[in-house]
């Protein structure tokens, strides 16, 4: 569960850039929702702050029942070790590292032994069908099998919620569907709550429901029916709630 | 460890090139330092075997001429040693003298008929030879009370003119005659030594040739009980006072007496040795600093190159004291591993200079020891880490978000 509650970010410097203005937001859990806007208007800042990537000025932002608030960077490390998984439109793959190694690594800064992780990753490439794949290193794999090792290794810590940052943006649209496939999945069979920055409105289609930013803030919300057609607009008011 | 142990060989064999091509700057300053510290104690230890084979807890006096006028007494006065001198300086001087010699030197030829030397001889005052002033006797004996007394006409020769006198190898050397100053010698002992070449004679033969029959010659005090140098400051000044009373002039008169104070002499000799040692490791270090500045510069670059994955493995759950450790201990690996490397190319290239040259008078055995080579070992450690550190630190102030949109 993902509750934000007026939160303001402004970036400082010769002229100070007031990004998020007060954004509520509510993610139940299991959901799947896509944020769409612009450029410059605030979603990947909102997406680093739910991520514990960046900081907030001001307001509340509670995840799992945890204010996520002024942590000290061990405890945001730990937090996103545990707690979240991450998938970039460029992958972030760690380019001399094979597959298997890749989505191993945030079980290493956990303190698991060697043979376990590489167990488990294992385990993750073989459900995203890549464990013939596991000791090719990303130069030797297409753009949709390194997403698809992206996603192993956000899987592997078995986070409650994934982060996906225009996730599709580097593939083309059979891949993209493939990869959409995969966090349906991953939604619907695992319960797992999954957020997708994107700017491809066939993307956010795929999802229950699309946030809209604009400006630093939030405008109401469209829910989807499965069948894609828009079932419901509710305003941000509705969404508002303090945990 | 292990899982550190592997991340770095994985991280480091990624740039081998560049890694092999940082890491010559530190073997080199490893392979420098190791050869300038090998030298340096071949150098002290020749120094130190010199010193212990000449017994260097002694003082030597040597009669001179006033320079002041003392009680009474003008300047220009030569001051001549008696035979009373020898037993007034251990009887006054107890705390610190052990044995006092003299030895009066003349001649200049000594001669068979099969060859000739340009060497003095010494007529020594005890009979008694002792290894560590004279050499090593390998045949027949050296000067014995018969002879002091009898005023025997005796010599004992080192090898080295043996063989020179007797050619080629010396042979019949022993129970052979020299010729020395219009006298024939019997030769009764020959003596091997690596600096030492004095031809003895019995002190009181060398006192019958000599033109003044009560000439003392030089003295020579074996020290006991000094162990620094205020010890062998107050030995020196209780011969000084000894001598002065006894001969009347001023004990501040440099010129009346010339003293050796090889006691001292060899202490300042041996912090001159710490001195030159201390040298070493600072030229050593400098040397080395060349290559730690340079794995410095090159872990600058790495965190550099390196941003992007600082932020992905920081978005992944990396702690900062993580990616310090990680960066820290790359930055040691490859210090320590490649100055081990000059570890063992400077032990080699020292052992290779010690059988060229061999032990001579200024090098003897330039090795470095264990405890040397874990010194080194310290400082490389430290070096890597140091090298390490700043460019750690700036990877710890890489915040993930911007460090994952440095591509």
């Amino acid at each position: 569960m993902i509750i934000l509650t007026d939160v303001n970010k402004t970036y400082q410097g010769a002229v100070p850039l007031h990004v998020l203005k007060g954004i509520n937001l509510k993610i139940g859990k299991g959901e799947l929702v896509s944020i769409m806007g612009a450029s410059g208007s605030g979603k990947s800042t909102l997406l680093n702050i739910l991520g514990i990537l960046d900081n907030y000025d001001s307001g509340e932002y509670w995840l799992d029942g945890t204010l996520i608030k002024n942590l000290g960077e061990n405890k945001a490390a730990e937090y996103r070790n545990r707690m979240i998984g991450f998938v970039f439109q460029s992958f972030n793959l760690i380019n001399y590292k094979n597959a298997m190694e890749n989505v191993a690594l945030p079980l290493f800064y956990q303190g698991v032994s060697r043979k376990k992780r590489n167990r488990l990753a294992m385990e993750q490439l073989e459900r995203m069908g890549l464990s013939d794949r596991a000791h090719h290193l990303p130069s030797e794999m297409s753009g949709g099998q390194k997403q698809r090792v992206a996603i192993a290794r956000a899987m592997i810590t078995d986070p409650s919620i994934i982060l996906a940052d225009e996730p599709t943006g580097a593939l083309d649209s059979k891949t993209s569907h493939d990869v959409m496939e995969i966090f349906r999945r991953l939604n619907v069979e695992e319960g797992k709550t999954i957020v997708i920055v994107t700017h491809d409105p066939g993307v956010a289609e795929q999802t229950d429901r699309l946030i809209r930013i604009s400006d630093g803030l939030i405008v109401p919300s469209i829910h989807f029916s499965e069948t894609g057609v828009v079932k419901e607009a509710c305003k941000s008011s509705d969404i508002t709630e303090n945990p | 460890m292990f899982d550190l142990g592997r991340e770095i060989i994985q991280t480091l064999g990624h740039n081998k090139l560049r890694t092999a091509l940082t890491g010559i700057a530190v073997t080199w300053g490893i392979f420098m330092l190791i050869v300038l510290l090998s030298m340096a104690r071949g150098v002290t230890n020749a120094f130190d075997y010199n010193m212990l084979s000449r017994n260097t807890a002694m003082i030597r006096v040597w009669g001179g001429k006033t320079s002041v006028p003392y009680k009474g007494n003008r300047e220009g006065r030569y001051i001549r040693f008696e035979d009373s001198d020898l037993h007034a300086i251990p009887e006054e001087n107890g705390e610190y003298v052990e044995e006092i010699r003299s030895y009066i030197s003349g001649g200049g030829k000594i001669s068979t008929p099969k060859g000739e030397v340009s060497q003095k001889y010494s007529g020594v005052y005890p009979s008694e030879f002792v290894p560590s002033r004279h050499g090593d006797l390998e045949e027949g004996r050296f000067i014995n009370d018969r002879d002091m007394e009898g005023k025997g006409k005796v010599m004992v020769i080192p090898k080295y003119y043996a063989r020179q006198l007797f050619p080629p190898e010396g042979e019949g050397a022993l129970g052979g005659r020299v010729d020395c100053n219009g006298l024939s010698f019997l030769v009764v002992g020959v003596y091997e030594s690596r600096w030492n070449k004095d031809c003895y004679i019995p002190f009181t033969t060398a006192r019958m040739l000599s033109s003044d029959r009560k000439e003392l010659g030089s003295l020579s005090v074996a020290l006991k009980n000094v162990e620094n140098e205020d010890d062998g400051t107050a030995a020196e000044t209780g011969i000084r006072e000894t001598l002065s009373l006894r001969h009347n002039f001023n004990i501040k008169d440099d010129n009346a007496i010339y003293v050796s104070n090889d006691f001292n002499n060899a202490l300042t000799g041996k912090k001159a040795m710490g001195i030159l040692d201390m040298c070493v490791w600072v030229l050593g270090i400098l040397t080395l600093l060349t290559g730690i500045v340079g794995i410095s510069n090159i872990m600058f670059v790495t965190v550099k190159e390196r941003t992007h994955e600082i932020g992905i493995r920081r978005a992944i759950g990396a702690k900062p004291r993580k990616i310090l450790i990680q960066v820290i201990a790359e930055s040691v690996s490859i210090t320590v591993m490649f100055g081990y490397v000059g570890i063992v190319l400077g032990m080699v290239a020292t052992q290779l200079i010690t059988v060229v040259l061999g032990d001579n008078s200024v090098l003897r055995n330039p090795t470095v020891s264990l405890s040397i080579a874990f010194e080194v070992t310290l400082v490389l450690v430290l070096s890597g880490a140091m090298a390490g550190l700043f460019p750690a630190l700036k990877a710890l102030k890489v915040k993930p978000v911007e460090a994952l949109r440095d591509e």
